[in-house]
């Protein structure tokens, strides 16, 4: 037995066609003018799953991309200091190098004391540095200077050359699980209270020998600037090490947005030509459906008969 | 012997028949788009001829026929295709009730976008970190106290969305419970008119066409089954009868089809969907979402504590080995001399381990309820400690304070802890039956499943679709009107109508030459 078909059949089944052709068409829609090929998680869970997974990345990652600019800004401030620091301590030895030339009068080791003083309140001040209004070179007491704000001359409270600075690192998170501590600490670069060539201290017997004259006391201080200026230079390096670290995370980072970027872009993007194509077919399909059924639907035998 | 008039009889019932055909056209015709109409049919037979059989006969040759009557009108319709459509119909109905909740879900959980939960949760520890490079600010405490309060928020708006689902789903099934009602009570009704109408012997078919239109429709809605008794249709749900014969129905409300549920008597169908997704999809996510935001809160992590941190004074932590230590005493004996591997109760427990910058530096529970209750937390009331949210010094983000007890502002052990725990494994699961995901992870899973739910809802209601369009299609090929049969049916029967007038004149003629033309030779 043949398909009875009615004409109510041939229209139920033109709508339904025409409808579901309408659904894929706005499903086109959506991801052409979304330009994403996963709009809900229906549209492919485990492309969804991926998805997200690559965005919290990227969130995180574009995270410790700021922590690493920080904490560059961190290091080069340090840097920056540690070279005053070195200029400092090359004057004192110049200056110390002509203290401890015998034969002067008292009046010329004066005036080199005076200088030679300036220079102590100036590493004082130097140990005193603030950035982002913290203390840097004292570890996690940030909110208090390490070194007394005091003169050479005062002799009220600590001197500088007494001090145990705190030794807490500011971490900084550049990974997943990876931290660096940015700051060096003041006793690491001025010298421990214990130390012999404690950068304070020997400023201080330095000026204390000009005072007096001394000028052999002076020349044998010039052995414990000498060692002072070494651990300087030491320190720099060792920042500059840091940096370097910093400038190949930084790297790291930048590559890993990138690649992170293009995979979340593959796993949700459409693409386009292929959207656009699809878009077109199911257009001439639609249109195709239209005239058909506006052949199909109207004429009846009704038509015909006269 | 035939009667003078026996053609003129034959005509006037060929004529009458014809007229009733026609009109039958008309009606089906007119029916050609009524939801649930079958074509009708007017079944005609020879009459009953001349001379029945019997001992007296005349010795007239052959069998004279005395012309047609219709001894019935019937509608044209399949019993088979109507099973298997309200068959089909009922898991049409109930996924398609499922797959429109499951796509609300979707909006709901609006994933993958920049504005979910999953950004909240990122945004959440990215304060954190940007906290741990300034500890000793107020900036970064008020960005940790609004992403923070960004968080609560989206999980309270996510929870408040659900429940408004779940109300909507309830009400739902009390209004189709009503139109449930309508419909038995429309077939109690039929039943009625119907056995009264054939009672007399006619064919009741516009009304049977109505009652299987009620019985299509209650098959969206539920699962029935439909028996066809002597007093008219009895329709069960499962073990449940619903409406039988002539009596009035007792009427179904949502608390007895939600038993029906439980009881298993109602299993498929709209209604089924709408329960079915509550109970499960609706009330699902509002688990998942609340497990979520109580294990952030309270749940398992294991926390590597830096060495040099300083536990508060009197705290018991639980040893990654299940080993409990207590802290007390000087702060030199409360200072870890290593890292310290501890088990964690959630974010709240890790923040009670800090210091803050206010004038009582003791660490606060993170989270609390919107009641500030701490104990099990859920997402519609989490919400920020309110004293932190009032003033955001008491976040905490040292770990470690002075010999005399004095915050050393500087340290921001904490806030990196914090900031870590996106990439720690909180337990999701119990003690004892453990499920440790990230809390992104564990979003993410959320998601990923309602992704496979409706997928699989759409798929599975297409199929139910295409095969309700099917039968549907068979019912119509058997059922439908077709105009241009009924057209030509027309024709049909407008010749059989008009050689039947013609046969009356050509009789009538001829009864006229017999009365009037006979006997007046030669006047």
């Amino acid at each position: 037995m043949g398909i009875r078909v009615t004409q109510s059949m041939m229209n139920t089944q033109l709508l339904r066609n025409v409808s579901s052709n309408l659904g894929r068409m706005n499903d086109l829609q959506n991801q052409l003018s979304t330009g994403r090929r996963i709009n809900k998680p229906s549209d492919d869970p485990v492309g969804l799953t991926f998805s997200m997974r690559y965005r919290s990345e990227i969130d995180a990652n574009d995270q410790y991309v700021k922590n690493t600019d920080s904490a560059t800004s961190m290091l080069d401030f340090t840097d920056t200091t540690l070279g005053q620091a070195g200029d400092v301590l090359q004057r004192l030895r110049e200056l110390a190098v002509k203290g401890a030339t015998g034969a002067q009068p008292q009046e010329a080791y004066d005036a080199i004391n005076l200088e030679v003083k300036e220079l102590y309140n100036q590493l004082v001040e130097i140990g005193n540095s603030k950035f982002n209004g913290k203390y840097v070179f004292n570890g996690e007491q940030t909110q208090t200077a390490p070194y007394p704000g005091t003169k050479i001359d005062d002799a009220t409270g600590k001197m500088a050359y007494e001090v145990t600075t705190d030794a807490g690192q500011t971490q900084y998170e550049l990974g997943p699980g990876v931290t660096l501590g940015a700051n060096l600490t003041g006793v690491e670069i001025f010298g421990n209270p214990t130390d012999a060539d404690n950068v304070f201290l020997v400023v201080k017997q330095v000026s204390d020998a000009l005072k007096d004259g001394n000028y052999n006391k002076v020349s044998d201080l010039i052995g414990s600037i000498d060692t002072r200026l070494g651990t300087l230079l030491e320190k720099r390096a060792e920042v500059g090490a840091r940096t370097n670290r910093l400038a190949l995370v930084s790297d790291r980072l930048t590559q890993t947005g990138v690649n992170l970027k293009s995979i979340q872009s593959k796993t949700e993007d459409a693409d386009m030509a292929e959207v656009i194509t699809n878009l077109k077919t199911e257009e001439n399909v639609y249109q195709a459906s239209l005239s058909a059924g506006a052949k199909l639907i109207s004429p009846s035998l009704v038509d015909f008969l006269k | 012997m035939r009667s003078t008039f026996h053609g003129l009889e034959t005509a006037r019932r060929s004529l009458f028949t014809q007229t009733a055909a026609l009109y039958t056209t008309g009606h089906n015709v007119a029916n050609a788009n009524t939801t649930g109409y079958s074509r009708q049919i007017v079944n005609m037979t020879a009459s009953q001829s001349m001379e029945a059989y019997g001992l007296i006969r005349s010795t007239v040759p052959g069998q004279m026929g005395s012309g047609v009557e219709f001894t019935s009108i019937t509608r044209v319709r399949e019993k088979f295709l109507d099973d298997q459509y309200r068959n089909e119909n009922k898991s049409f109905g109930d996924y398609s009730i499922r797959q429109d909740t499951l796509e609300k879900l979707e909006t709901i959980v609006n994933e993958p976008s920049e504005s979910g939960v999953r950004t909240v949760i990122a945004n959440f520890f990215n304060a954190w970190s940007e906290l741990s490079k300034s500890p000793e600010n107020a900036d970064g405490r008020k960005i940790v106290r609004e992403q923070a309060l960004a968080l609560t928020d989206a999980l309270n708006h996510t929870a408040k969305q659900l429940s408004d689902l779940k109300n909507d789903l309830t009400e739902n099934v009390d209004i189709r419970a009503g139109e449930i009602n309508s419909r038995l009570h429309g077939i109690a009704q039929l039943n009625r008119s119907i056995a009264k109408l054939e009672g007399l012997g006619d064919n009741a078919n516009d009304l049977r066409d109505q009652r299987d239109q009620l019985a299509d429709e209650l098959s969206k809605m539920i699962n029935i089954t439909v028996t066809e008794q002597s007093d008219g249709y009895k329709i069960d749900m499962g073990g449940t009868e619903l409406v039988a014969g002539f009596d009035e129905p007792a009427p179904v409300t949502g608390e007895t089809l939600t038993d029906a549920v439980a009881s298993g008597d109602l299993n498929s169908g709209e209604v089924y969907g709408m329960i079915l997704s509550r109970d499960t999809y609706v009330q699902g996510y509002i688990n998942d979402l609340d497990r979520l935001a109580n294990t952030l809160a309270n749940g398992d992590i294991e926390v590597t504590l830096p060495k040099g941190s300083v536990i508060p004074e009197g705290t018991t932590l639980t040893n990654s080995d299940g080993s409990t230590t207590l802290y007390s005493g000087s702060v030199s004996s409360r200072t870890l001399s290593g890292d310290t591997k501890v088990v964690l109760k959630g974010l709240n427990a890790l923040h009670q381990l800090g210091y803050n910058t206010s004038s009582t530096p003791t660490g606060l529970p993170f989270f609390t309820n919107a009641d500030g209750s701490t104990g099990t937390i859920t997402a519609a009331s989490i919400t920020l400690n309110k004293q932190i949210a009032d003033n955001p010094t008491k976040i905490s983000a040292s770990m470690r304070v002075n010999d005399d007890g004095t915050l050393i502002e500087g340290n921001n052990s904490l806030s990196v802890l914090f900031s870590q725990a996106r990439d720690m494994r909180f337990n999701f699961g119990s003690a004892g039956d453990p499920n440790l995901n990230t809390v992104d992870a564990y979003f993410r899973s959320i998601a990923g499943q309602l992704g496979v739910q409706s997928e699989e809802a759409i798929r599975q209601m297409n199929n139910s679709k295409g095969l309700v369009d099917q039968i549907d299609g068979r019912r119509q090929s058997v059922s439908g009107v077709s105009l241009d049969e009924e057209m030509s049916n027309m024709i049909k029967f407008q010749h059989a109508y008009n050689a039947a007038a013609r046969n009356m004149t050509m009789i009538d003629e001829m009864l006229d030459k017999v009365i009037n033309g006979m006997g007046v030779v030669g006047r």
